[in-house]
């Protein structure tokens, strides 16, 4: 009997391992399935062109896709998630497109790349769309996965006019994702100007102190003593810093930027810069760069930046700016919408202000910014039935959420309780904290459904943020829809930092090289970059003389970098 | 797979009934046993012995679009370029000071803690004590590394401490020795809790007679413990010293990874945090193998050797 039932339990584990293999053999038809779907594409898309009407899928198509949940998208209502949510209802009501997250992660620690490129290595099959923002690195590994498509003539045949002029605005935002001439990615069109940087003062301490904005490294030299000297958070004690810095991810950051230090001895580090021979030259390694370490060192050794500053990345450096400790950040115009509201919350009664990036001591003044206006990519299955589903997707935002027209449905903001909410007498707000009733489900933040999307901001048309904060900001009052809603939703001191960034165009500096990884940059480059972010940090900390900047670069340059710049600049001559 | 399970099956029984010899009979006496080993012996093949194959990456330049079979063969390039690299002498040596130390460490603390709680008669106490220490052991490194980054932070609770004592600030995580120092520490502290229980697990299995005995003999607590509680640790310890040998190339990617920074490139650089600086971050995916095979390459001679000494010395038999 005992036997028998041995027997039985060997059996039905045998029976259900055959069962799992049978179902991993049943997988593989239905893939080479899709594969002979995606090799006559033609007529599955003329197939699909019919089933495009009036902007509506007549039958709803499925838009598969993975997602990396970053944090100013991950403030749900109660009972909302990323795959079922007011956005997600919208498009497939609005467009017949119901999109289908295939996984999802928090995207904290890169988590979102890490699993993207776990999937590339494992050749597993992508979505349709993948939507990636960060490293040119993995955009490389991605369209060199052959896995998607080049998306020229898709665009040519759908994009509306509105996309075709953002895109058109500054040719070079195809050069990175080109190869053979092939646009291989649909880039995701940001507010031109949005990264450049301004410098953000504790306006407050400024007061409090009796000093004026400082305009140059001088000026913000005596600032930040003060600041540091002068107690001005008013605890009794000086455990205040001047600038709020973070460098453990090199030296020319989108937030807690030093690069301006750089920037002020007429260079940029971690970038190509055009030089005045007509070529481009790594930045780190121009000689501006030796005094630009030795003026951060002394201001270490000063106390003016933080002592941990090697150790913390952009949002722990900022950290120290809204936590009330350090005085001043270089940052993007948007901050007071994040991380700021912390230092409200941390400091009651702060107040911030946005002034220009300070001259060096020749009256140079230097800061990254001024590339192409793109922040991201959307990458098209070669094989998914419905590739220009994601631009009608795009379009769809490009028409109604970009710019709305007075009257229109979206005019107040995506949706009522979610991002915005209407007040008796009409007018609409923002502020969760006055009026918590009107948001239900929803706690402190309000959800902004707009971050939830594909393209992470719904859509941008390049130049209109900038021009019509700069309206604002001269004292217009708000006309369109767009600009009621900017008024409303943004600070007075984003809008005041926008003009700020747009006086100061021309001090922007481009990293000229927007191509692939070059060969050499491909086994040399984690040597090349260890090099100069060692050293950099050992000058600044004082562990290296200055004078090691000098051996560094001829270190540099002998274990490859050489070879780089010189690829570099071939491919600078083929695009030029 | 279906058949390869009936098979044995249908010729066990037939056979069995014809021929009674005794290896047969065995064979009819055992071979439900086998059958319900098989399945974990299919589990381990898939996925121990199959994934194996992938090796192959290391001897070529890979790319992912081409798979393993369409990719360009190039022989040992990728081990030449390995010990070429400029860095590469300098991470090995990282890698075999940090967990050279951890591993050492690792077996001297919990062996003298074992010790300690064992002489301790209140059970409540010692097991309150066992299970405190054992619990950092399940904290993820990502919530450890901010917490010590906050912690060691040069106005971080240690430091404030350290500079009201009058010894002045430390710089844990920025300064190279400091940070071995840091890493080794930390580590130990996060898992000696494990090879404690193991040690007294060990401790129980001794004779009280020999306690006994030893009283009897007139011996102190410290002769007894000495001669009867250490010699009967030993085994046990030279057990969890091998297998840790086996991980001699491991100095703890978790760990460095979330506590490193530019500054303690020189010293706290290990091969796991490089392969991942120059492997995965620039797509290199056969240069990462090529590595782990050496790694692995490593870790196996090393156990086997230290496998025999334990033999030798200790007598002691894993498998």
């Amino acid at each position: 009997m005992k036997k028998l039932l041995s027997i039985l339990i060997v059996l039905s584990m045998a029976l259900a391992i055959a069962a799992c293999s049978g179902s991993n053999n049943g997988n593989k038809p239905a893939n080479t399935g899709g594969n002979t779907g995606g090799d006559d594409a033609a007529p599955s898309n003329a197939a699909a062109e019919e089933g495009f009407k009036d902007g509506k899928y007549t039958t709803p198509v499925t838009l598969s896709t993975v997602w990396g949940l970053n944090q100013n998208g991950s403030v749900f209502k109660e009972g909302e998630t990323i795959e079922d949510n007011v956005h997600t209802r919208l498009i497939k009501e609005r467009l017949g497109i119901d999109i289908k997250y295939d996984w999802v992660v928090t995207n904290t620690n890169d988590a979102y790349k890490t699993k993207l490129r776990l999937m590339l290595s494992s050749g597993e099959e992508m979505p349709d769309v993948v939507v990636y923002r960060g490293d040119l690195e993995t955009v490389n590994m991605l369209i060199d996965s052959g896995q998607f498509m080049p998306v020229g003539d898709l665009v040519d045949q759908y994009a509306n006019e509105t996309y075709k002029a953002g895109l058109d605005l500054d040719p070079t935002i195809w050069l990175p994702i080109t190869r053979d001439g092939g646009k291989m990615a649909l880039p995701i069109l940001d507010y031109a100007y949005n990264a450049d940087h301004v410098m953000w003062i504790r306006e407050d301490w400024l007061e409090k102190l009796n000093l004026k904005a400082p305009a140059t490294i001088d000026e913000m030299e005596t600032v930040m003593d003060a600041f540091v000297k002068g107690d001005p958070d008013g605890d009794g004690s000086a455990n205040t810093l001047g600038l709020a810095t973070g460098f453990k991810n090199g030296f020319s950051n989108w937030m807690t930027d030093i690069g301006f230090v750089f920037g002020a001895f007429g260079t940029m580090p971690g970038q190509w810069n055009l030089s005045a021979d007509g070529k481009l030259e790594h930045g780190s390694i121009n000689p501006a760069a030796k005094q630009a370490l030795g003026k951060l060192k002394e201001w270490l050794d000063k106390g003016y930046i933080s002592q941990d500053s090697a150790l913390l990345d952009e949002s722990t450096g900022a950290e120290l700016f809204t936590k009330g400790k350090a005085g001043i950040v270089f940052g993007p115009n948007w901050l007071p919408a994040w991380p700021f509201p912390d230092l409200l919350n941390n400091v009651p009664g702060a107040k911030y202000k946005a002034y220009p990036v300070p001259a060096g001591p020749d009256g140079k003044i230097g800061s990254a910014g001024g590339n192409p206006p793109a922040n991201g990519y959307v990458f098209i299955n070669k094989n998914s039935e419905h590739p220009e589903a994601i631009l009608h997707y795009y379009n769809w935002f490009f028409d109604h959420m970009a710019n709305p027209q007075p009257g229109s449905e979206f005019e107040k903001g995506f949706a009522e309780g979610y991002d915005y909410a209407t007040l008796p007498d009409g007018s609409i707000t923002a502020d969760i904290a006055k009026y918590p009733e009107l948001f239900p489900g929803l706690k402190d933040q309000t959800a902004p459904p707009l971050y939830y999307t594909l393209t992470y901001e719904g859509a941008r048309i390049p130049t209109l943020y900038a021009e019509t904060h700069v309206k604002l900001a001269g004292g217009a009052e708000p006309a369109t829809p767009y600009e009621k809603q900017e008024f409303n939703t943004r600070l007075k001191e984003n809008t005041d930092a926008m003009k700020v960034v747009m006086d100061q165009q021309d001090i922007r500096m481009k990293n000229y090289y927007m191509g692939p990884l070059t060969e050499t940059m491909q086994s040399k480059n984690e040597l090349l970059n260890k090099l100069l972010n060692e050293t950099f940090s050992k000058i600044i900390y004082g562990q290296q003389p200055v004078d090691a900047f000098d051996a560094m670069v001829g270190n540099w340059k002998k274990s490859g970098g050489e070879q780089i710049k010189m690829e570099v600049n071939e491919w600078y001559n083929s695009v030029k | 797979m279906e058949s390869a399970i009936n098979e044995p099956l249908k010729q066990s029984t037939s056979q069995a009934n014809k021929q009674l010899n005794r290896s047969r009979e065995k064979w009819s006496r055992t071979w439900p046993l086998h059958l319900m080993l098989l399945p974990a012996a299919i589990a381990t093949f898939i996925f121990a012995y199959v994934p194996m194959s992938g090796l192959i990456m290391a001897f070529q330049d890979f790319k992912p679009y081409d798979g393993m079979l369409g990719s360009k063969f190039i022989g040992m390039e990728h081990f030449r370029f390995m010990f070429e690299y400029p860095d590469s002498k300098q991470v090995i040596w990282n890698t075999l000071i940090i967990s050279g130390l951890k591993i050492v460490f690792g077996l001297i603390v919990p062996f003298v803690f074992a010790i300690l709680l064992n002489e301790v008669r209140k059970m409540l106490f010692k097991r309150v004590v066992q299970t405190l220490v054992y619990l950092p052991h399940f904290i993820s490194w990502v919530i450890l590394g901010a917490i010590l980054t906050d912690m060691l932070g040069s106005e971080g609770v240690v430091n404030q401490v350290l500079n009201g004592l009058g010894i002045g600030a430390i710089p844990w995580l920025m300064e190279g020795d400091w940070f071995r120092f840091t890493v080794v520490v930390s580590d130990i502290w996060q898992n000696f809790g494990f090879n404690t229980i193991v040690f007294l697990a060990a401790l129980s299995g001794v004779n009280p007679s020999l306690y006994e005995a030893a009283e009897v003999d007139g011996a102190t607590r410290w002769k007894q413990t000495i001669h009867i509680t250490m010699p009967a640790m030993i085994p046990i310890a030279v057990v969890v010293g091998t297998l840790s040998l086996g991980n001699i190339l491991n100095g703890g990617f978790d760990q460095i990874f979330n506590l490193y920074n530019s500054l303690v490139y020189d010293k706290g650089d290990i091969i796991d945090t490089f392969v991942y600086r120059t492997a995965i971050l620039n797509g290199q995916y056969s240069f990462g193998t090529a590595v782990g095979l050496f790694k692995s390459l490593i870790g196996l001679i090393l156990i086997v050797f230290s496998y025999r000494l334990a033999f030798k010395y200790a007598g002691y038999r894993i498998f």
